[in-house]
């Protein structure tokens, strides 16, 4: 590749579990070795983040998934097209609901309880018990509007015949605030990344009841976003980049001691001001006990081919917007979405790399309940993992964004 | 008919400082408050035409989400800014200030008001500055020393650990760690017994980066 554009970069991060590809490249020194200096900037909120990609304040971002296309579409902030050429990690999130909540729910629906499927049944019987004795609807809480977090727990209500614009009172509460809200009673249950709902479960607060990856087995979570303009300035810089990134998530999914030692930067760092416990549950734990079926389930950074963007993921976000009345229009969606998932980019890091890359341009929803092959494009395959959707349910795609749609206008995002 | 502010900031002595000068300027001051209350209740209970909030803040989503389900509740002035304004949204970014405002508000208004409060967090700043020169005391020891005891009770971790947060979240904030011990301490105090905005040190929203 020729000579970067620039050498000093500036890129907005959450602290969380999953910021850990950036937080490795910067300590293993991948940045360094792409002749990348590179600064990160720890935000509080999406918004700020978002404030300082659109302001130009920063090159890069640790981004929800919907958070370039929103910003494409001029839904979140000032209208700036963005776009992502990596997905920086596959699940860890999880819904989880108050202690006096789920004991409810277990006295009035004992059997559906027991099996994590079932419990949003449950959770309907409370919600019809609660509104015949005129009580307040139960209020839920995801981290911001255009978070996966928001369509996993609306998908996830949806599947047990809970309107989530009607039912329930859906709000936003920062994710270091959600345990505490609980506590308070302000809110009886939310949906959020690592290492938010271990730590509910630690403080003795909250049960989690439904993994992310119950809802959609290997869900795109993360991604890298550039404004489309910088990406167009500086492709090289851009490419050098998501080099560093990419070994960052290869890195991470190498060897249960760099998961161990990722949980050590995140915290002796000062990112996360948690427990060792509450860390390393999501990310190490789980990776330990992994070696058999519940390795699939596991946050994945590299493995399963977890960084090719696929259009598939944001198509199924854009399929949520739609649905639930938060963006009409199919056409301009379809459009932003080619324009803002950018395969092709992150296949020539990859190929650089030496990194094969899938061959297709879409990956299928809903049609595999256990790791596949697919074409790669080197003439071999490609392991990606399960991705079952909630119920059995399948997402066409090519048709992705359907006729009959939720048929009242929702009043809430 | 005059400007209703919410302010939102977890330092009280600059939350008051801004407040004295926004009655000053003509706004009408609703209340001043921070992370410990329900924000999301109080946006709907108080209908602020505008609210201040400390860009540090992590409940700055809580306002995102308010401005998406009703016209009625403010939005970020980054949905409002032309080009020609995106120097005062910069300027009140880089002083730690976010304003959320009202569709319709008189545009002279809302700029006035992020003067002001792009004002007043600089004149704290500036004093704050000073006054933590001034302060090479005994009294600097003594509250690290409190603030680690508070995170080695609370999280069950040993002193170097507790000492090396402090130490590196004061770095990637750019405050000193004593300035952080005394913004913990002061949240671990308040918040007997528990509510919400006692948390993680992590959630220690009051410090500057």
């Amino acid at each position: 590749m020729s000579a970067l554009e620039t050498h000093h970069l500036r890129l907005a991060m959450l602290p969380l579990s999953d910021s850990a590809p950036l937080v490795v490249a910067a300590d293993q020194g991948f940045f360094a070795e792409e002749g990348l200096d590179v600064e990160l900037r720890v935000e509080s909120s999406w918004a700020a983040v978002r404030d300082a990609i659109q302001l130009e304040q920063v090159e890069a971002a640790h981004l929800l998934p919907l958070m370039p296309l929103a910003a494409t579409l001029g839904l979140d902030g000032r209208p700036t097209p963005m776009l992502s050429a990596l997905t920086l990690n596959l699940n860890g999130n999880a819904i989880s609901l108050s202690r006096p909540l789920f004991e409810q729910m277990c006295t009035l629906l004992p059997e559906a309880t027991a099996h994590p499927q079932r419990r949003a049944e449950a959770l309907a019987r409370v919600i019809a018990a609660r509104r015949e004795a005129g009580l307040e609807p139960l209020r839920l809480a995801c981290v911001h509007p255009f978070s996966s977090h928001h369509y996993l727990l609306r998908a996830w209500l949806d599947a047990a015949g809970i309107d989530p614009d009607r039912d329930v009172e859906l709000r936003v509460v920062p994710p270091p605030l959600m345990a505490d809200q609980v506590e308070a009673g302000w809110v009886d249950g939310y949906c959020a990344g690592a290492p938010w709902n271990d730590l509910g479960v630690e403080r003795g607060v909250a049960v989690i009841v439904c993994e992310g990856y119950a809802i959609w087995h290997n869900a795109g979570e993360k991604v890298l976003g550039v404004r489309e303009q910088w990406a167009e300035r500086h492709p090289n810089t851009h490419h050098a980049l998501l080099r560093a990134l990419i070994r960052a998530g290869h890195w991470l999914d190498a060897d249960a001691e760099h998961r161990l030692a990722a949980c050590r930067m995140l915290i002796d760092g000062g990112y996360l001001a948690l427990p060792h416990s509450v860390v390393e549950a999501e990310l190490h734990a789980r990776f330990v006990a992994g070696e058999g079926r519940d390795a699939q389930r596991d946050i994945h950074f590299a493995r399963f081919n977890a960084q090719h963007p696929w259009r598939t993921h944001t198509l199924w976000f854009a399929a949520q917007l739609y649905r639930w009345g938060h963006f009409d229009d199919e056409i301009r969606l379809r459009e932003a979405v080619e324009r803002c998932v950018r395969p092709d980019i992150y296949r020539a890091a990859a190929h650089s790399l030496g990194i094969a890359a899938a061959r297709t341009e879409l990956c299928s929803l809903g049609e595999h309940a256990l790791p596949h092959r697919i074409d790669a494009d080197d003439g071999g395959s490609l392991l990606l993992g399960a991705d079952s959707l909630l119920e059995g349910g399948r997402f066409d795609p090519s048709a992705p964004f359907p006729a009959s749609r939720a048929q009242k206008p929702s009043r809430q995002r | 008919m005059s400007v209703r502010v919410l302010i939102v900031d977890a330092r009280s002595e600059r939350s008051h400082t801004l407040e004295r000068a926004l009655v000053e300027a003509g706004f009408e001051v609703l209340m001043v408050t921070d992370e410990s209350c329900d924000l999301h209740g109080l946006v709907e209970r108080l209908e602020p035409d505008a609210v201040l909030i400390d860009t540090r803040l992590p409940s700055r989503d809580v306002l995102e989400h308010l401005g998406h389900i009703n016209r009625r509740y403010p939005r970020p002035m980054i949905v409002f800014s032309r080009e020609a304004d995106s120097a005062l949204t910069r300027q009140a970014a880089r002083a730690g200030v976010s304003a959320y405002v009202v569709e319709g508000l008189v545009p002279s208004l809302v700029r006035s008001l992020i003067d002001v409060a792009i004002e007043s967090f600089e004149t704290h700043r500036q004093l704050k500055h000073e006054l933590t020169r001034a302060r090479e005391t005994l009294n600097q020891r003594r509250t690290i020393d409190r603030a680690k005891t508070a995170l080695m009770e609370r999280y069950g971790v040993s002193e170097a650990v507790a000492y090396g947060q402090l130490r590196k979240l004061a770095m990637d904030r750019r405050t000193t760690v004593f300035e952080l011990a005394g913004e913990l301490l002061e949240q671990l105090v308040d918040t007997r017994p528990r509510k919400p905005g006692a948390k993680s040190p992590d959630g220690d929203e009051g410090d500057d980066r």
